[in-house]
């Protein structure tokens, strides 16, 4: 799942929560997952290996862009 | 008395002569647009300059107007040098032109305009049309120039802010001649891959270094992106077409980095907080089921249980009385049926069923005999009828009057020719038969 999906997924499971009513065992289902894509959110946030920048060549394949500073 | 009244010519001449001597007007730059142009036989020209909300006259002699570089017509976009004066016989002021240049970003201006209109009636400008920008993307397109500012401080901003973006960047012209048609292309390759945003743009420059942004076919190229697009063309105070088709239009370069990315520190904030409310929520809800648990656990019924079952057992009671009520009754009524069946009139004297039974019986009989009888001697009768006819016919009768019937063979002989010597006859009397040889036949 991509990172925006997993904040959105995340998104509508606080709101559900946050609406009164729904029952104790969906809530913790519902929580438990959430608390998953907090986790991998987390984790993919954390170990930052920086993307290397690509350039498209004329032939139309991908090749590293480095930009001196 | 009258003579503080000047005359007209006096007036006029004072005038030009104002105008003449105010440097401001003697040497004066003005651009406009040219229109009810006339070139009369003599090479002089006259028309009028205007701007949206006024105009003036302007003449300019052959002399100068043989050093133009252009041929004037109506709507032409033009700076001019000149000088102000009037034109004492009719009293109006005009502009006589020593120089006039096109105006080169005039006319820019207009063929600006006029795309711009075209492309808001056709709604490609419409705010329905814009595609949300992600809010938090993997892959960033960039279509500018792989040299100069604009692509550093793109990356530059990405790297700071949100370093799991990654740049995938569309090298392409973003001046002169074919600078529309490489930007339309790498739209169109960009389309092919797998982006979630795309920043079209370039630095700062002139109108005219600018100019591509304003084709026809890049708008198009913009609006028919089916990813979403964020321009940054030149300045903050420039605004060109690509500006107003594009999904979001960011200042500069730089800006359009900021708004393609969140800022990877606010993204963590925003989740912890949401990890927050997550679980204070969750708290909240498992609060509320506990106490709501409770109150049913200290519940007046819980507490005793026993009432339940007292209640109960009053209930039994009822129902118990109740049960035997109700089988006594029906006992009761049980048995008076019984008895009244038992007294009932049949019962008591159930020979009256057999009675009238009886009755009947002893009526079929007597009828049964009656009939009987009388076919017997009916039958009777008849046989002594048929005995008597039977007398008369009766051959045996005959016999009795000394006649004999013989037979040969069981059968009755009538004739001495059936018969043979020696054969044995059969003769049958009234009283008997006997057996014969024949001796002799005659």
């Amino acid at each position: 799942m991509k990172f925006e999906e997993k904040i959105k997924k995340l998104e509508e499971i606080v709101a559900t929560l946050e609406s009164e009513n729904n029952d104790l065992e969906d809530s913790i289902d519902k929580y438990s997952e959430a608390m998953k894509l907090v986790k991998e959110c987390d984790e993919q946030l954390k170990n930052i290996e920086e993307k290397v920048n690509k350039i498209v060549t004329e032939n139309g394949n991908l090749e590293d862009l480095e930009i001196e500073e | 008395m009258n003579d503080k009244y000047l005359t007209v010519s006096v007036i006029n001449r004072y005038i030009k002569h104002k105008l003449d001597t105010d440097e401001n007007l003697t040497h004066v730059f003005i651009k406009g647009e040219i229109s009810n142009f006339k070139e009369h036989s003599t090479g002089h020209l006259y028309f009028s300059i205007k701007d949206e909300t006024s105009k003036i006259n302007a003449i300019m002699f052959s002399g100068n107007a043989r050093k133009l570089n252009f041929k004037p017509i109506d709507g032409s976009k033009v700076l001019i040098t000149g000088r102000i004066s009037v034109y004492e016989a009719t009293g109006n002021y005009q502009i006589y032109v020593e120089e006039m240049i096109e105006d080169g970003i005039g006319s820019l201006y207009i063929a600006f305009e006029k795309l711009k209109k075209q492309l808001a009636s056709e709604g490609l400008f419409d705010e329905k049309y814009k595609k949300p920008i992600p809010k938090y993307p993997t892959k960033i397109g960039v279509i500018t120039a792989n040299t100069g500012a604009a692509i550093k401080d793109i990356i530059s901003t990405i790297k700071r802010r949100y370093p799991i973006g990654q740049v995938i960047l569309f090298p392409s012209l973003v001046q002169g001649e074919n600078a529309s048609k490489d930007i339309v292309k790498n739209i169109k390759l960009a389309n092919t891959f797998d982006l979630d945003v795309l920043i079209v743009g370039r630095g700062g420059g002139s109108i005219e270094d600018l100019w591509p942004f304003n084709e026809e076919i890049v708008a198009r190229a913009i609006f028919d992106s089916k990813i979403p697009i964020i321009s940054a063309v030149g300045h903050e105070v420039d605004f060109t077409i690509a500006d107003f088709v594009a999904d979001l239009r960011a200042p500069t370069p730089t800006g359009a980095a900021e708004l393609a990315v969140p800022n990877l520190v606010d993204v963590n904030k925003y989740i912890d907080q949401l990890k927050i409310r997550l679980s204070s929520d969750i708290l909240k809800k498992i609060n509320i089921q506990k106490l709501y648990l409770d109150s049913l656990k200290n519940s007046y019924i819980l507490k005793n249980p026993l009432l339940l079952y007292e209640n109960k057992k009053q209930k039994l009671d009822l129902l118990n009385n109740k049960l035997n009520e109700l089988i006594i009754k029906e006992i009761d009524f049980k048995k008076l049926n019984l008895d009244s069946l038992k007294n009932s009139y049949i019962l008591k004297n159930p020979q009256f069923l057999y009675k009238n039974k009886y009755e009947k019986l002893i009526l079929l009989n007597n009828n049964l005999n009656k009939n009987i009888k009388l076919k017997i001697d009916n039958n009777i009768n008849n046989l002594n009828n048929l005995i008597e006819k039977l007398q008369l016919v009766n051959p045996l009768n005959v016999l009795k009057r000394g006649f004999s019937l013989t037979y040969k063979d069981d059968k009755i002989i009538k004739s001495k020719k059936k018969v043979k010597l020696d054969d044995t006859l059969n003769i049958k009397f009234s009283d008997g038969d006997i057996v014969v040889n024949v001796k002799e036949i005659n």
